[in-house]
């Protein structure tokens, strides 16, 4: 019998089906403006997140009033700040603060979201109304003022705790979206089925019906990643994103805020507004190839 | 003492509208069904669309609420889904409609045999496997099917997998909602026979529902026939086919196609006479809503829905 197994299993690994996932990798890998970004993006992340573990970052913040504004030098490579701080290092720091919030607000709205939804939309009825109306009194909040009112109380806060905050008010979109398919997922035979089977309904709903949505669910947050990346360096630039000496693409660039700056310090804002630009970019680009797979008719692989 | 009893079900769904959103009416999917099935025998249920012979079904496994009645397994009353132990849920199984939609595309036939197997019995993964390999072999499927996903099989591949599901845990009843209706003609005839065989083989009971009238005929020791969630006759195969009383069931029995051209003419006209008759008795046969009146004894096993008068 052992042997028949071996057998059987390495006969049929061949025939298998393309699963979900594949069907994306294989879209992705189609679009060749989307690898190229996906390329692009992997080659950053790693970068970054390597040269960050050698830089220090208290030694970059550090204040060195004999070198401000100086430009692009040897020692220098993206020149400094007004601080004399070096901005090559603040890039490298900052595009990890960025990238980092991005992907935990990404991973823990995300998380949060696909359990709310799942939930709401599989029970339905009065489960699925007033989580429904937990979830609208959300929406209402004023995200913007409170994150504003949250970061001027509290005195320290890291990437981790800002992410946090971020994370409260951004899991609703992927919730409604993953509860709406839960609707219509549990309506299907195959869910009442493993009802009938004696399956328990949190085995149905993660075992079940969270397997079929799943390439919905990697291509929402692909999406998501990108505008929560904006959303950071949107607030660092206001002032209400992370502090000063923890740099973030966004505080780098608003320096630019200041005239002199932005006409004569090119070396300061412009290497952060390329970094942005280039990062929400190739993330949209993967995040639409993913969300193409999903629809057969638009699909090109 | 029957193996399933269900007595005077109702299911009713309400109708709500108006400005506060009120229960306006009720959807009667299921008024006031009663039989009973002997165990090993094959109950038919017929009817049209949306007379309810799916609700009745859904009900007893519980997919579906019980407005009124009792349904009663083995003995032990089990209309509420709590009252539904897990001996009883491992007991009554359910074989769907659509083997498209049964089965959970993103598993595989291995995951899909297993899943009953893992909610109630204890099994290693080797015991497990071996049990889904003798089960598939029950119903004729190569092995190596356990690695593969629902949509690389046909209807009538999927429909067996659906079957194995179903008989995995040796249940005693087997609800089998229209089984064969979304597959081909020449499909339905193996897995009919396939779940004869299954029968004498595992002792099973069945509750089989259906709208063809030829198949029940081939599988089904006891028949009834709804319309508009109530019964209007209940009898042995042979009461219904060989001396259907209503009116209803007479209609049903005439369209049954007949293969023979040579008969064309003569089925014809006898479709015409049992039409007529239908549309001259309806008011006698039906109340003024249109329902079936209560059934009526006209032998040991024939019960038919006849008017009041006579």
């Amino acid at each position: 019998m052992e042997v028949k197994d071996m057998q059987l299993e390495s006969q049929t690994t061949s025939a298998e089906s393309p699963s979900g996932l594949r069907i994306l990798w294989r879209e992705l890998v189609r679009d060749k403006l989307a690898l190229v970004s996906l390329i692009f993006l992997i080659v950053i992340t790693v970068f970054v997140f390597g040269i960050s573990l050698i830089l220090d970052q208290d030694e970059i913040v550090k204040v060195d009033l004999f070198a401000i504004n100086e430009p692009p030098s040897e020692e220098f490579w993206l020149g400094t700040d007004y601080g004399g701080r070096d901005v090559f290092g603040q890039l490298i720091i900052g595009t990890r603060n960025s990238l980092s919030i991005g992907f935990m607000v990404t991973l823990f709205s995300g998380i949060i979201g696909v359990v709310f939804g799942l939930v709401s939309g599989y029970f339905g009825g009065h489960i699925d109304n007033v989580m429904m109306r937990i979830l609208d009194f959300f929406m209402v909040l004023p995200f913007i003022m409170i994150v504003i009112v949250f970061v001027s109380l509290v005195p320290s806060y890291n990437t981790f705790t800002f992410s946090l905050i971020m994370t409260a008010f951004l899991w609703m979109g992927i919730a409604r979206l993953i509860r709406s398919k839960a609707l219509q997922e549990k309506e299907l035979d195959y869910a009442k089925a493993s009802r009938t089977l004696g399956s328990s309904h949190i085995s149905i709903i993660f075992k079940q019906v969270l397997p079929n949505i799943v390439s919905l669910i990697i291509v929402t947050m692909t999406l998501n990643l990108a505008s929560n990346i904006g959303l950071e360096s949107g607030l660092s630039f206001l002032g209400f994103g992370l502090p000063e000496d923890t740099p973030s693409l966004g505080t780098l660039l608003s320096y630019a805020t200041n005239p002199q700056t932005l006409e004569h310090r090119w070396w300061i804002w412009m290497p952060a507004a390329v970094l942005i630009l280039v990062l929400m970019l190739c993330v949209r680009n993967v995040g639409e190839a993913l969300r193409r797979a999903t629809d057969a008719r638009q699909r090109r692989g | 003492m029957a193996l399933l009893e269900v007595r005077d079900l109702k299911v009713h769904y309400p109708i709500r509208g108006g400005i506060l959103n009120r229960v306006i009416g009720h959807v009667k999917a299921v008024d006031g069904v009663s039989f009973e099935i002997e165990e090993g025998k094959t109950y038919g249920l017929v009817g049209e669309s949306g007379s309810g012979k799916s609700t009745t079904g859904k009900a007893i496994i519980g997919l579906e609420p019980v407005t009124a009645g009792k349904i009663f397994f083995n003995g032990k009353d089990i209309t509420s889904m709590k009252s539904k132990t897990k001996d009883i849920r491992r007991n009554i199984q359910m074989i769907f409609q659509d083997p498209y939609s049964s089965l959970n595309p993103r598993k595989r036939v291995l995951d899909i045999i297993a899943e009953p197997l893992r909610n109630f019995e204890n099994l290693t993964k080797k015991e497990e496997k071996m049990r889904v390999y003798e089960l598939l072999e029950l119903v004729g499927m190569s092995p190596e099917s356990i690695w593969k996903y629902p949509h690389q099989f046909s209807g009538g591949q999927r429909q067996r997998i659906g079957v194995a599901r179903a008989v995995a845990l040796k249940p005693k009843l087997i609800i089998a909602d229209e089984p064969v209706s979304a597959l081909d003609v020449s499909v339905q005839a193996q897995v009919l026979n396939f779940m004869r065989d299954i029968q004498k083989e595992l002792g099973l009971t069945y509750l089989f529902i259906s709208h063809d009238l030829g198949v029940v005929k081939h599988m089904c020791d006891e028949i009834a026939i709804m319309y508009r969630g109530r019964y209007v006759e209940q009898g042995t195969r042979d009461d219904i086919f060989e001396n259907p009383q209503h009116i209803y069931t007479k209609r049903l029995l005439a369209a049954i196609p007949d293969i023979n051209p040579r008969n064309r003419d003569e089925q014809f006209a006898f479709r015409q006479e049992v039409q007529k008759e239908y549309e001259e008795a309806y008011d006698e046969y039906f109340d003024e809503e249109g329902l079936a009146y209560s059934l009526k004894n006209i032998s040991d096993t024939h019960r038919v829905a006849l008017p009041e008068k006579g």
